[in-house]
């Protein structure tokens, strides 16, 4: 019983602050972010502390193990920072209110329902959870992109967002019903065993159909035509959120479609998995550069961040698994940190164009710096915890024989240096022509910063971090159904 | 003609034919359809095509478990969710709008 305690509180708390909302009145709607982080807080450290790395439920239809265990603690993460910086914008602390981000009540709970549902998505092994918990963490994401009733670009993203995303989950649930229909089961482990050396064309047909809809979830190009829209016309907090908790629950749907559904025939996939990394590094980072708004280079730079996430399944699972999440950690970190930037500056200045970022240095050198760290993580720059990650993951390509595409990747990482630096650039070199007032600052945004910032700095120097995902990886694989 | 119909009752490959041809329509109209309610209602027709896929193969099958057709009714509830949140997002862009076409949804370029 003790493996589900954490869902639990996170579920309870979102329902608590759904009903507190309706008797609270606009002076006391302040206490419902904090009581969202509560209530986050409590779930991790039940997580950590209480939680045992393996168990089963409900028949083995909810199951914990440790890739689980580390996927839910990353999701937990990512939505308490993500409530920590919608605070400002929801509550009216920001210099220049964005109009229509009120319904805070609605706004934590839906938040809070979409974390609950990714903790089941890796938890569950039957196609009927898979699929449900699939739905519960995508669906209030399309309901917080579309958040701003008055601003027609949220509303565009919203519904860009609500017909793609149904259009994956019917490619998903069709391929579902015909691996259905071949092995005759919904668990995932019978389905797995069934469809070991099964080749028929229907097999080939299911597992593209899959494939398609996990591809869309990570952004994976050509699946990726979503991201952009979303990520720029979201109200920023939202899209902070959507960039690591999405990202973070396709990579756990992947995980769950390549390694236990598909596990005997990943082996032969190499080929196709590399072209779709290099395709997706590759576009994303081409266009990533010509981009002017902050949140749209920041899809772009998603989009590309995806395809060195692919670089993982390449190899065996014992590297790729391990390596893949640490990069996923690293990941949260830099991209959240990147956004606590974003939306401090927008709430204090309404603006959001790379080259408004002009002159942060002299303004705020403290923020300049977080933001300035955070890139040169995402980019790979030694020593920082990105440039460990992606060495790990290149490793993998590499010793997969993929000699090549581990070229391409470099030759993309190079790429990606010099774009995430036109915004280094135009914060620290570029020469200040006007003189803008000076931004002020935030509590919670520059708490989250910080928090950020420490783990950016130094994950990637402390090597306990990857050798305890490692460790726990190796215990997961044990597990593992040998298909 | 009865007696014919009789004879001759269909069998898996016809419902799954069926559901492909269902499938194929709802992508269809998804692809073509420029209005934003038309695109929905495709999708809602892939779904649906999907949740029978489920129930053929669970009436065909040899198991007596009835996992598809559990499976079919999750499908039916998710695709009405889907649609409410999908519909709720074409009201309030239509109230901004007025209108739902979506060659007119371009206002963000790169």
């Amino acid at each position: 019983m003790s493996i589900i305690i954490p869902e639990i509180i996170v579920l309870a708390t979102a329902f608590a602050i759904l009903i507190a909302d309706l008797f609270m009145n606009e002076r006391t709607r302040v206490y419902l972010a904090p009581a969202a982080v509560a209530g986050l807080l409590l779930a991790l450290a039940v997580m950590v502390v209480h939680t045992p790395a393996s168990g089963a439920l409900i028949g083995g239809r909810f199951t914990m193990d440790a890739a689980g265990w580390w996927f839910k603690i990353l999701f937990m993460i990512s939505a308490l920072i993500a409530v920590l910086l919608s605070m400002d914008t929801l509550d009216g602390r920001a210099r220049v209110r964005v109009r229509g981000m009120g319904f805070r009540g609605e706004y934590y709970s839906i938040l809070l329902f979409s974390v609950v549902g990714m903790m089941f998505l890796v938890s569950a092994r039957d196609l009927a959870t898979l699929f449900v918990s699939l739905e519960l963490a995508t669906l209030p994401l399309f309901v917080l992109a579309a958040w701003r009733r008055d601003d027609p670009k949220s509303g565009e993203a919203g519904l860009k967002y609500v017909v793609l995303g149904a259009l994956a989950s019917a490619f998903i649930v069709y391929g579902f019903g015909i691996l259905y229909g071949l092995t005759q089961s919904t668990d995932l482990e019978t389905i797995a065993q069934r469809l070991a050396g099964e080749r028929a064309p229907a097999f080939w047909l299911a597992a593209a159909l899959v494939l398609a809809g996990a591809g869309f979830k990570l952004t994976i190009v050509p699946f990726h035509m979503w991201a952009a829209d979303v990520y720029q016309g979201a109200p920023t907090p939202v899209t902070a959120y959507l960039s690591v908790g999405s990202k973070a629950a396709g990579l756990a749907f992947a995980f769950q479609v390549f390694y236990r559904i598909f596990g005997d025939a990943l082996p032969h996939w190499d080929m196709l998995i590399a072209i779709f990394a290099a395709l997706t590094m590759t576009l994303g980072n081409l266009v990533a550069i010509v981009q002017h708004d902050i949140k749209r280079f920041m899809a772009f730079s998603a989009i590309s961040q995806a395809g060195y996430f692919l670089l993982g399944f390449l190899g065996a699972a014992e590297e790729g698994v391990p390596a893949m999440l640490f990069y996923l950690l690293v990941y949260i970190f830099s991209n959240l940190a990147v956004f606590a930037c974003i939306i401090w500056f927008e709430n204090e200045t309404g603006k959001g164009q790379i080259e408004d970022y002009r002159g942060l240095s002299l303004s705020n050198p403290l923020m300049a710096l977080g933001m300035t760290l955070a890139l040169f993580s995402l980019a790979g720059i030694p020593p920082l915890s990105g440039f460990v990650g992606k060495f790990f993951l290149f490793s993998i390509a590499s010793k997969a024989g993929f000699h090549g595409l581990v070229a391409v990747a470099a030759v993309n990482s190079t790429i990606s240096l010099y774009y995430y630096l036109r915004v280094v650039r135009q914060m620290y070199i570029e020469p200040v022509d006007e003189r803008v007032p000076a931004p002020g600052s935030s509590v919670s945004i520059g708490l989250s910063l910080a928090l950020l910032s420490v783990p950016v700095a130094i994950l990637g120097i402390l090597p306990t971090v990857y050798e305890g995902i490692h460790a726990a990886t190796i215990a997961w694989l044990a597990s593992m159904p040998q298909g | 003609m009865i007696e014919l119909l009789a004879r001759h009752s269909p069998g898996l490959p016809e419902w799954l034919t069926l559901c492909v041809v269902l499938y194929s329509i709802g992508l269809y109209g998804l692809l073509t359809r420029r209005n934003a309610i038309a695109m929905l209602m495709a999708v809602e027709i892939m779904l649906n095509a999907a949740a029978l896929n489920f129930v053929v193969f669970d009436r065909f099958s040899t198991n007596q478990q009835a996992d598809g057709q559990v499976m079919a009714l999750f499908v039916i509830v998710m695709a009405a969710a889907e649609i409410v949140v999908g519909m709720a997002i074409v009201v309030a862009l239509y109230r901004m709008r007025g209108t739902v076409d979506i060659n007119q949804m371009n206002s963000m370029r790169g």
